[in-house]
Order: C-alpha cells, then sequence, then structure tokens
C-alpha cells in the first residue's frame, strides 16, 4: 500500500491534540515514514494546500467564518475525517456558554465592538460536516490516536470504548469521589479512555472527553442532589463538558423555582 | 524583479502554534507597512470564567493553550492564593517550580529543535531533517519527552493538568519517581551540552539586529528562576506585580484578533528567554552559565534570532536546575497528599511567572462565596506582538538596503525567521485579554 496523503489541520482552538499527535515521541518518526504528511501548518512551512487528501484530522471549533472555510475545504478535499479532540466532537469549553450573545462576550473581554472581530458562535466542526471518525479527549489521548491511525492504515473501523470513566474508576478501586467525598463528578456520563486520570489523582471527573453514549443525566442530577448540593454547583459543574446547555439551562430555571435551603 | 512597490504576503505562518500571517507593504525601497495578522478565533475565556467558582478556575484556563498549559495553571493557582492568602508550604512551592521547569523543557525542545533549527540548517520541517539528522532528532524527542514526563509526574498529565490544585496538589509523587526522572534529567545533560555546540558554530544573521527594551520579573531568590516579585526593564526600572496593568498598556489594532501591548512611554518590548538572559543571565550558575558565555561572548546583544540560543541556554538551566529541584524533593518526607487549608473570601490577586514566552499574568477577583467576579490574562504573546511588528520592519529594511535584488522568497524565508524566533503562542494571545476600565 502506497503511503497514505495526510493533512493535519487545526480550527480554533489550544493546539492541544495536534500537541499530543507530537507528544507521541517514540512513534513519531514512524508515524513520519508511514503517513505522507503534505499539509501540517504547526509543523512544516512549506505546504500543499490544495492536494486531494486520503486522511485529514482536524482540531478545535469552529469560532470565525474563516474555521467553516477552512473546514469545508478540507472536507472536500479529504477521503477519510478524523475528529480530533473534544472540541472538534462536541464543542468543548469554548461552546460552554453559546446562550450569551457573541456581542456581550465582545464587550466584556475587549470592552467595546469592535466591527473587524470575526466571530461567531463556537460550535464543533461535526455540527458542519460529517466525520468518519471522532477522537474526544481534552486533549486526546495519544494511544487512542495511534490505534485509529493503525486502523485507517489496515483499512478497519478504529474502535473506542462504550463504557463510562466510572466504569474505568471502580476497576482501579478508587475511592468514589461521589460516595465518599459528595462531589459533582462526572465520571458516570462521560465517555471511558482516559483510564480515570482524575479520581486517580483524587479529583472529581470534569467530563473532558464528553458524554457516553445515552447518559443518563437526570439520575445523576438527583444523585448529587440528594447530597445535598445545590442545583446551582451542579449546573455548573456539568456544563462544562459533560451536558448539552439545554440539560443545564433547564437546571438553571429549576434553579429559580427551588426553595432557599 | 523591481525593489520597489512590492508587497511580501505570508499567508499562514507555518511552523508556530496557532494562526496567524505576515504582511509587508514596500514602496521605493522604504516599508510602508508591516502587519502580523493574528486570526485565531476568540474565545472569549475570561468572559466565561465569570461566574465559576474558584477551584473550576484552572481547569478552564488551562485549556487557553495546551504547549503553555502548565504554566497558566501555576499562574492562575498563584493568582487564586494570593486572592485568598494562601501561604504555599515549601514542598508545594518546590514541586511546581519542578512543574515549570517540566514544562520550559517540553516548550524550548519543540521550539528550538524542531520549529526554529530547521531554517538555521536549511529543512522545511523536522520531519525533513530528521533523515538528515537522525541521532539530533532522536534527542530532542527524547528531551520533549521527559520534559513531558516531568509534567505527567507533577500536573497528571502532559497537557491540561489536573493534579494541580489551590492549596496544593491532588496527589504527590513518591520518592521513586522522582528519582527517575532525576536519573533521566542527569542523563540528558551532556548531549544536550552537544548541541550547545552545534548551535555556536551556526552563523546567526545580523539583519535581524535591533535596539530593543527587555522585561523580565526579578527572580524571587538571587537565582536564575521562573518565578519573580517585581517586574523589572533593561532600562533599570522596577515595577510591583500588581501594579502591572498600570506598566503595561495594552490596545487594539485592526489586522489583529491579539491585543498589542507597549510600555507607558510608548515603547514596545520584548518578554521572554532573551529578555530574562539580558537581566539575569549573570545568575546562571554551573553548565548553564557555561552556555551562556559559549553562545553569548558578548553578552545579549540586541537581535531576535538569537532568542532561539537563548532557550536553549535555558533548556540546559531547566535541566541542570531540574535535578537539583528532586534532590530537594528527596530531602523531605515521603507523602501522599498534602493540602494547605484555607477559608474562602473575597478578594483580588495576581499571579505572574516566567513562561517559555516571556511573562505570564493572571488576576483574579473573586466574591465571598468563592465565585469570579473578574479575571483578566496577559500573555507574553500578546506583549511581543508590537515589538515583532518593530523587527519585522527593521528586518525588512536591513535586507533591502544590503540586497536590493532579494526575491520575495528569500525574504519571506528571513521575515518567518523573525516571527518565529518570538515563538508566538497565537492561541494564548487571543484567549482574549481584558481591556482596563475606560481605556476602550
Amino acid at each position: 500500500m502506497s503511503k497514505p496523503k495526510v493533512g493535519i489541520f487545526g480550527l480554533t482552538g489550544c493546539a492541544g491534540d495536534q500537541l499530543q499527535i507530537l507528544n507521541c515521541e517514540d512513534e513519531l518518526v514512524r508515524l513520519a515514514q508511514r503517513l505522507d504528511i503534505v499539509d501540517w501548518v504547526m509543523v512544516r512551512s512549506d505546504n500543499d494546500h490544495t492536494c486531494r487528501l486520503d486522511i485529514a484530522f482536524v482540531e478545535g471549533v469552529v469560532a470565525t467564518e474563516r474555521d467553516l472555510e477552512t473546514l469545508k475545504e478540507v472536507r472536500a478535499r479529504a477521503r477519510t475525517l478524523v475528529a480530533l479532540g473534544t472540541c472538534a466532537v462536541w464543542g468543548g469549553l469554548p461552546a460552554m456558554h453559546n446562550e450569551i450573545s457573541r456581542e456581550t462576550l465582545e464587550r466584556e473581554v475587549y470592552h467595546t465592538q469592535l466591527h473587524f472581530l470575526d466571530t461567531v458562535e463556537a460550535l464543533p466542526p461535526t455540527h458542519f460536516v460529517p466525520f468518519e471518525v471522532k477522537l474526544p479527549g481534552c486533549p486526546m489521548e495519544r494511544h487512542e490516536f495511534l490505534r485509529a491511525v493503525n486502523a485507517l492504515l489496515v483499512g478497519t473501523e478504529p474502535e473506542l470504548p462504550l463504557f463510562p470513566v466510572c466504569w474505568e474508576c471502580k476497576a482501579r478501586e478508587h475511592l468514589c469521589r461521589v460516595v465518599h467525598f459528595g462531589e459533582v463528578c462526572c465520571g458516570a456520563m462521560t465517555r471511558g479512555g482516559c483510564g480515570a486520570r482524575c479520581p486517580s489523582h483524587g479529583v472529581a471527573c470534569s467530563g473532558c472527553r464528553g458524554p457516553v453514549e445515552e447518559p443518563n443525566y437526570d439520575a445523576n442530577v438527583t444523585m448529587f442532589a440528594d447530597r445535598g448540593i445545590s442545583w446551582v454547583e451542579i449546573a455548573r459543574k456539568m456544563s462544562h463538558f459533560s451536558a448539552p446547555v439545554w440539560m443545564t439551562q433547564g437546571l438553571e430555571q429549576e434553579v429559580r423555582r427551588e426553595p432557599k435551603r | 524583479m523591481s525593489p520597489s512597490g512590492r508587497n511580501i504576503v505570508i499567508p499562514h505562518l507555518g511552523r508556530v502554534e496557532g494562526h496567524g500571517g505576515i504582511f509587508v507593504k514596500v514602496v521605493g525601497g522604504t516599508v510602508h507597512e508591516v502587519n502580523m495578522d493574528i486570526f485565531e478565533g476568540s474565545r472569549y475565556y475570561e468572559a466565561l470564567l465569570k461566574g465559576k467558582h474558584f477551584l473550576e478556575v484552572q481547569g478552564i484556563i488551562t485549556r487557553v493553550c495546551a504547549i503553555c498549559s502548565a504554566n497558566h495553571t501555576v499562574a492562575a493557582l498563584t493568582a487564586l492564593e494570593d486572592a485568598l492568602s494562601v501561604r504555599q508550604s515549601e514542598r508545594i512551592h518546590t514541586l511546581r517550580g519542578l512543574l515549570l521547569l517540566g514544562a520550559t523543557i517540553e516548550s524550548h525542545a519543540l521550539h528550538v529543535f524542531a520549529l526554529a533549527l530547521p531554517d538555521f540548517l536549511g529543512f522545511d520541517s523536522v520531519i525533513a531533517m530528521a533523515a538528515k539528522y537522525p541521532d539530533e532528532v532522536a534527542f530532542a524527542l527524547r528531551l520533549k519527552q521527559l520534559g513531558n514526563r516531568v509534567q505527567e509526574l507533577v500536573g497528571g498529565r502532559a497537557v491540561h493538568p489536573i493534579n494541580t490544585l489551590v492549596g496544593g496538589f491532588g496527589k504527590l509523587p513518591g520518592h521513586r519517581d522522582v528519582r527517575a526522572i532525576r536519573d533521566e534529567l542527569a542523563s540528558a545533560l551532556p548531549p544536550l551540552l552537544g548541541f550547545v555546540e552545534l548551535a555556536a558554530s551556526l552563523d546567526v544573521p545580523e539583519w535581524a539586529a535591533q535596539p530593543t527594551v527587555f522585561v523580565a520579573l526579578r527572580p524571587y531568590e538571587e537565582a536564575f528562576r521562573f518565578r519573580g516579585v517585581s517586574i523589572c526593564t533593561s532600562r533599570g526600572e522596577e515595577f510591583p506585580l500588581a501594579a502591572y496593568r498600570d506598566v503595561i498598556r495594552e490596545f487594539t489594532v485592526e489586522h489583529s484578533h491579539a491585543k498589542h501591548s507597549a510600555l507607558v512611554s510608548g515603547e514596545t518590548y520584548m518578554v521572554g528567554s532573551m529578555a530574562r538572559l539580558k537581566l539575569w543571565g549573570h545568575l546562571l550558575k554551573g553548565r548553564a552559565r557555561e552556555s551562556f558565555e559559549r553562545l553569548f561572548p558578548r553578552g545579549v546583544v540586541d537581535n531576535i534570532l538569537l532568542n532561539n540560543w537563548a532557550q536553549l541556554v535555558e533548556l540546559v538551566h531547566s535541566v541542570e536546575h531540574g535535578i537539583e529541584v528532586c534532590d530537594e524533593l528527596l530531602g523531605m518526607p515521603e507523602c501522599a497528599r498534602e493540602m494547605v487549608p484555607y477559608e474562602v473570601r473575597a478578594g483580588r490577586g495576581v499571579g505572574a511567572i516566567e513562561v517559555p514566552r516571556g511573562t505570564l499574568f493572571h488576576e483574579y477577583e473573586i466574591d465571598d462565596e468563592g465565585l469570579v467576579v473578574s479575571a483578566n490574562v496577559v500573555t507574553p504573546t500578546a506583549q511581543n506582538l508590537a515589538n515583532t511588528e518593530r523587527d519585522l520592519r527593521a528586518a525588512t529594511e536591513h535586507l533591502l538596503a544590503d540586497h536590493a535584488s532579494i526575491d520575495d522568497g528569500q525574504l519571506r524565508l528571513n521575515l518567518e525567521m523573525v516571527a518565529r524566533a518570538y515563538d508566538p503562542c497565537i492561541s494564548c494571545s487571543v484567549h482574549v485579554t481584558r481591556l482596563a476600565a475606560g481605556e476602550a
């Protein structure tokens, strides 16, 4: 098999998933041997911005008109499109407060409205174009990236864990952050694969890998509320990565009706 | 090709983190316009922090930037602890120092070897460079990985640390792991010094030379350190950290989603490795001092291309000092978790640290329930942008004066080298910073 032509692209974001590729130090040279990386602005200065691509990797959110143009161009060029990281798959932190208008955010941050600013509501690339593979994580896990590349090279479907972080945490016998410490832990709602990294450091899961399939938000909210955690706090912590805006907004509306404790 | 009436356009600057371009307009041999275009999208992190609990700040603000995630973490925790009057224990202070050294090793190794060095050796990327310099590239990757391993050990993850908390750490590293990292740092030092020799053998062109004002923090002790107690300039001025908004004037420019900065005098300035060496290089010790003298025999001269070598000196320092810090940690009794107790109360705090690209400021105000009222982050790349444009202008003028027939391709490459020497982190610069009230 000839080397597949590969492009790696970052939309608006922290570049953490591209950095995770570079963080595969032991495999990087072999990766460069097996993939023909022709378009990667972060790493190369002489790039081919127009050729057809066998595989394109995209990280970050669409937060500007320009991002959307780039995304559509990349989709048109690529046979297989892979979303890297929670921003690309779910929207991540930049999409956390899409209910606040861009004008308000602009005033908050720049203290004035800037007519030249290219800014749109932050949404995941998966909202605009179809993706063949989606790798969540903030940042994505290196081993999941390498496994996905391997699968694409041999022509099979990359497999991702379907179980939640909670399952990995139990398997490692960590003390439960909810039961023992009374914290809002998003592990039961969040897709596994990180090895329950945060609970293993004595920290509750913030849900950075995005929701597991069919998360039971209501049961989780009840579980936290039963331990005396206020609905405001529950909504705030779930809104980072785990729950869609409609869920946490619904919670906030409930909060207004909630009698003072 | 006519040397007059031409536009030099670099639509998308390669080998930097984030999205930016360069536009230079030359008419009749003089430079009319220089823009470093920053078109990275805005994510409004400071506005998103409003109303969050202070314990959630670190997990959010670290995501401004991946390469700088440990640095943003430490700056945020320092600012929040300042607001809450938390006194760090010796162990926590030392461990955070080790985290910063790991972040510096990773970031500098990536920039010096993978992003900047290809320019000096004539390659378009480190991938191409690996064919001719396999051993060098292999060592560079090993060093970068070592920086990541330090961050994983202390921060729990190489990108976006999770183990770092207000008042302490979730889990403290055991002595066995610290000893292993110490040994790896020790074995990385000799080959790293080989790179100092390689760098010393390379010519650094003069066309980027231009007088510059440098700014860096005064170290908290009489040694070369990445944490400081006041803001110092190369003109001998000194200001308290809390006055940073008065020292640094931020303003918006039309071609950039990131704000620009200047001193109150209106002068642009440079923060970063070269600024630190200019102000505090005399405090370096051991092999780092020897490397400094080898690469800067006449002291720090004002040529931004030398910032690459300044980072190399800091790499030697970070590895060498990292060994000492590990030894300090090994001298402390082993324990699983350490948290300094504190009470939640209203307050305002500033955290300033020296990070790979320069001085980073974080400021938070929290109310008596611990919710964030306001947040402000000033990043080194945003501070350097105005000075980058100034250097791009000078470089273009020098190049045109010396070689009237220079072609666009060569000019573009040389201008890219100037921009890359600053090691710009564009994600950081467009997070984006907040203007002081009334300044708009």
